[in-house]
Parts: structure tokens; sequence; C-alpha cells
């Protein structure tokens, strides 16, 4: 052996370890963000801008492998291919054994579409990764229109930032219960489609618009948004249903909360719930309920309970050295406890900046990811507000409820989607 | 409550050539694209559309060919079984039908670990060192104690998965970190016939000689010249 390479390596943070063994066909725990521009997408010069990426985030040349105790990223020396897209949207990108990239970069006419298994790096994470290759596809694609003056580039964290482990870095030991509620939420049913497909229901509106609307209820965008989908969801359910409560889960980025650069994981989730037959069940009822919620869920205090009890679990001394093919028997079936008290997920990923120099070139930014009950992200740029539907069933009732009610408001709603014909059951 | 403000849909036109984007009256949404019917609804659409605008390829569903094969292979392997049973149970004697279902069924527990493990072809390797050690002592025990199991099938497995391990890396090009490991387990493996020789459990020694033999040149070799990545390696898969 003439070549003696280091050896690179790496632990996957906290909130990575419960993607792997919980990433299947129906559920890939990948997701997808798309960069829509006005022009149709060169394919040589979105590669070559790919290739500039991948020096500044070399932690996406990560594999995912296993070892006897826990799974680990090991770097490798795979290069990205861009490619026109030819697969379902948020396919598996995680194959057990297999050693290949975790994320995937393809393009479909004006749109550059990246995709991301959820170990490797969280919505804003891999936002960071997005706008880097954005901005170097832009500046490449159009060189001749900046002459000398490039634009900057926002993100600069070094590259030993970007891979921090925020959760350990602000983990502080402190001894808490370990009560976990475990209360069971209404759940959506619906068929299936025989591939798994994902239904993909992209709403685009004006942020103005409805910012306007949520300032009516005197709440916000977020909260005004989650209530709506709670009563969307209660508008479909049968009366014998009604005795559970719809609990949404929401993302939390840590990283406004807790200073962190990092690319990787780093965010927590709240419960936002809501019992039906208590009130008169309007939106306002509901809204005011919502509201309560995030304020009560949305403390720097409250989260870092949560982040504690998650990091002691991990650095418990029994949990260790337990073999990692009956952990993620462990997680697997944790999981499937946990998901018994979700209805459904929303997930705002929020306002997206770019600089100035380059807004010409971009017409909107859209997410959404895989999931195993209706889930909504959303993400604005400049005015326009991309809200997307995710769902793994065929029927598309509380997607049309959702809309209806924001159309009804006067909110003027473009609605695309990856399936041609609708459907309501 | 309802503060309706009606769209009109004449202003909402795409950039592009002026051509109408499509409309539903019952959802009041506009569509992107050019679509059959609403996305939500399922409702006819005013207007045209276009195609060009289109955000998502049409992808066919495609069926899973692979399982298809296997199935095929299951249920031969029930065909045959039940048929050898069925013969057994007409013409009476020996029950040698049990002997071609636990055939079938070990060559099944030993496919399973090669499809399962196929993309990492040391560990797939083995694997099949162990599975076909453990299943070679049940088959000797339940025969009769014959003993050919540890007097042959034990210390050859180790051997010539060394050999295979290394002759594999060698035309694969795996790299020596990526089947270091398992050629490290298979040599400590192949140390386990010491303890036959020991107890004298052997009647036919020369394979089990050969086979420490080998264990040991081969783990002498391992530590000299790859040490420095058999405890890196190490300390990456067992981290804790």
């Amino acid at each position: 052996m003439t070549k003696k390479k280091p050896l690179e390596w790496i632990r996957l943070d906290n909130a990575a370890k419960i993607f792997p063994p919980n990433s299947n066909e129906k559920d890939t725990k990948v997701f997808r963000f798309v960069c829509e521009l006005k022009d149709e997408i060169d394919k040589d010069i979105l590669q070559s801008a790919l290739d500039q990426t991948m020096i500044i985030f070399p932690f996406y040349h990560s594999v995912l492998r296993k070892g006897v105790f826990w799974y680990y990223f090991e770097s490798s020396d795979l290069l990205p291919t861009v490619t026109e897209e030819n697969k379902l949207p948020c396919s598996m990108l995680y194959h057990r054994n297999r050693k290949n990239l975790l994320f995937d970069v393809t393009y479909y006419k004006k749109r550059i579409n990246f995709e991301v298994f959820h170990a490797l790096s969280d919505g804003t994470g891999a936002l960071w990764f997005l706008k880097t290759l954005i901005y170097f596809y832009i500046i490449s694609r159009y060189q001749s229109d900046f002459k000398d003056n490039l634009p900057k580039l926002d993100y600069n964290a070094s590259i030993s930032k970007k891979m921090d482990d925020s959760f350990l870095k602000h983990y502080t030991g402190n001894k808490i219960s370990n009560k976990v509620e475990l209360r069971r939420a209404y759940h959506i049913l619906g068929r299936r489609t025989i591939d798994h497909r994902l239904k993909i229901v992209e709403g685009v509106m004006s942020v103005k618009e409805v910012l306007a609307l949520a300032r009516s209820y005197q709440t916000t965008i977020t909260v005004y948004l989650a209530s709506l989908y709670i009563h969307s969801i209660f508008m479909e359910m049968a009366e014998r249903g009604r005795k559970y409560p719809v609990v949404l889960s929401v993302p939390v980025n840590l990283r406004n909360y807790f200073p962190s650069d990092t690319a990787r994981n780093f965010f927590g989730t709240i419960m936002v719930s809501y019992q039906f037959g208590q009130n008169k069940d309007s939106l306002e009822d509901i809204i005011k309920e919502v509201n309560d919620c995030f304020k009560r869920e949305l403390t720097p205090e409250k989260l870092k309970v949560h982040m504690n009890q998650l990091a002691a679990l991990e650095l418990n001394a029994f949990t260790r050295v337990v073999p990692l093919s009956l952990k993620d028997v462990i997680l697997r079936f944790a999981t499937s406890l946990s998901d018994k008290g979700i209805t459904a997920a929303i997930s705002n990923v929020g306002k997206i900046t770019m600089a100035e120099e380059l807004s010409p070139y971009i017409h909107l930014f859209d997410v959404f990811t895989s999931t195993k009950r209706p889930q909504i992200c959303m993400c604005s740029y400049e005015d326009q507000l991309v809200i997307s539907f995710a769902s793994p069933y065929i029927g598309a009732d509380i997607q049309t409820n959702f809309f209806r009610a924001l159309t009804e408001k006067g909110i003027h709603v473009t609605v695309d989607s990856n399936s041609s014909e609708g459907y309501s059951e | 409550m309802l503060q309706w403000i009606p769209i009109q849909v004449r202003d909402i036109q795409s950039n592009h050539g002026g051509n109408q984007m499509q409309f539903c009256e019952h959802c009041r949404i506009t569509i992107k694209g050019s679509k059959n019917a609403c996305p939500l609804c399922g409702g006819i659409l005013q207007g045209q559309g276009e195609k060009n605008e289109d955000t998502f390829p049409h992808i066919p569903t495609i069926y899973q060919e692979f399982n298809i094969l296997i199935r095929a292979m299951i249920l031969i392997s029930i065909t045959t079984i039940v048929v050898c049973f069925a013969i057994n149970a007409i013409t009476g004697g020996t029950r040698w039908s049990l002997i071609v279902a636990a055939g079938v069924c070990c060559t099944w527990l030993s496919l399973f670990f090669v499809i399962r493990k196929r993309n990492n072809i040391p560990k797939s390797i083995v694997w099949q060192v162990v599975i076909i050690s453990i299943l070679a002592v049940l088959w000797d025990r339940s025969m009769g104690w014959g003993a050919w199991s540890i007097n042959y099938v034990i210390p050859i497995m180790c051997v010539v998965a060394m050999i295979v391990m290394a002759i594999a890396a060698n035309i694969l090009k795996i790299s020596v970190r990526d089947y270091i490991v398992y050629f490290l387990v298979d040599a400590l493996f192949g140390f386990i016939p010491v303890i036959f020789i020991i107890f004298g459990w052997l009647d036919v020694i020369y394979p089990s000689v050969i086979c420490v033999a080998a264990s040991v040149i081969s783990i002498s070799a391992l530590l000299l010249f790859e040490g420095e990545n058999i405890k890196a390696e190490l300390n990456k898969r067992m981290h804790v």
C-alpha cells in the first residue's frame, strides 16, 4: 500500500439516528428542494456548478455505513452526476449495504431538483447547499450579465462549522425525567398507489395576500395555515373519529434558538393538537388554541428539554452497547409508537433569500418531503409563497378543502401537481 | 364572513405566448401547465393551458420484476417439497422426504443471506462461511455423527473463503479497508479447528492443520502490513 489516505468517518448526529432504520420504500425519508428558474436548465453548466459546490460542502461526499453499534458516515470519492429527472419524487436514496451518495441533483425543464436523505441534513442545511449550487449556476450561465461585479455568496461558515454536531454542543447533561405521554391522535386513512408514489400538490400564492389574511385573525402565517390545515382535516373526519385530537407535528429549526452554523441536522419537533367538540370548532377557535400551543412550546427552555432527553438517550451507556441490528428494531418500534400520536405534519422552511443580483433569474423555491401521512411543507421567496402537500394517498380531499378555503378568502392560488388526474374519494 | 372577491379569469394569463392558464371554477384556482382535470377536485377545467409549463415529468409505474423470479423459485421449492412428501406418503418406507425438505430450506437460508448482503461481497463470504459451517454440523449430527463437518467442511470453508476473498478483492478492485476486517474475521474463524485437534475429535487431521497454518500466516501478514488500517477500521466500525 503506497497510497495512505487518512480514514475519514463521522458519527451521525442525534436527530439523524432515527432516519436510517426507518427509511423504506413507503417512506424514504428523502426531501426535495426545488428551484424554478425563468429559463430552461442547461445540464452541463449545472454539472459544473455542482462540482464547484461539492468543494465547499465536502460532507456531501459521505456514504452511510453500518458499524457494529452505530451507523456512521464515511467519506467517499464518489462524484455526483446531474441527470434529467426520471424517478418518482423523493425516491429511495439510502440502500442498505450499498455505497452511494445520499443526495441527488436532477433537473426538468426550468426546475432544479435537489433531493437529500434526511440523515445527512435538515431543510436549512440542505438549503445552504442548494443556494450555493444556484449561485454557481446563475453566475456561470449568465456570465455576460455580471461582468466583473459578481454577487456575494452569503453562507460563509468554515468547513468544520458546517460539520458541527450541534446537538452535542448544546447538550447540558441535566437529568430530566423521561416522561413520555402517549395519546392516540386521529389518523388520516386513504388508498395508496401501487408504487408508493407521493402525490404532490403545490399551491403558489402571494405572501402579502396571505400575510394580510393572517393579520386579520391577529396571528402569523404559520399559525393561520396550521389552523386551516387542522380545519381541513376536521371537515373530512367521521363523527366517531372526533373523539381523537388532531395532532400536527411541527419541525422547528433549532438554529433560530441556539447559535449554530451546521449544515447537518439541527431541528426539533413540537406537537400542536386540537381536540374537537369543546367549543364551536370554528376556524377562530382552532387559531386561538394553535396560537397558545405555539407560544407555550416555542421557548428555548422547552426545546432544550426535548433536545437533552434525546441526547441523554444517545449517550446512555446501555443504549450504546446494544448491537445495531437490535437498535434498528427498537428504533422502528419507538417510531411506530410515536406515530400513533401524530395526525399530520406541517413544516415552514420560511423565507428564502438570495443575493439581489440573482433574483431576476429565479422564479420560485419549493420544498416537500416523503411522508407516511399528508404533510405540508412551505417556503417563500420574494412574494411567492409555495405551499406543497405531499401525501401517500390517492385522494385529495384535505388538499381541496385547504386551497378552497384560501381562494374563498380571495387569495389567488395557482396549483400544480405531479398526478395529471384529480381524485376525490 | 366570507369576503367573496370575484376573480377575473382574463387577468391571470401565462407569461408565455399569452396562452390562457387553465382554471377550475369549483376550486377557483388557476392551474400551472396543462392537465386533464383539476388536481384537487377532479373537475373539468377551462382553458387550454400550456404543455411546456409542466413541472413534473410523467413517470410510468414500474413493477419489480426481480420479485417475480424469487416468487417463482419459492413456488418451485414448495412444489418439490410437497411432491416429495406426497410420494413418500404413498410409497411408505424411510422418511427421505424430510431430508429433501431440510435441504431445500438450508439452500434458501444460505441464498437469503447472499441476496441480502449482495452489495458487500467480503461480508457475504464471511456470512456464508458461518452459515454453511453451522448447517454442516447440524446435518452431520442429525444424520448420525460422521464428523465429516469438522473433519472437512469447516477447515476447507475457511481456507477457500480466504482465497476467494483475496481473488475477489483483486478482480473487483475492492479497497483494502473494505475487506480487511472480514478477512480478519475469517482468519480468526480459521483458528476454531485448533479446538477440534486438541480435543481429538478428528479422524482426518490434515485439512484442519492446513487451515490453522493458513490462518496464523494470514493474521501475521495482516498485522505486520495492515496493522494501522485494521486499527482504524475497527475503531470506525466498533465505535460506541
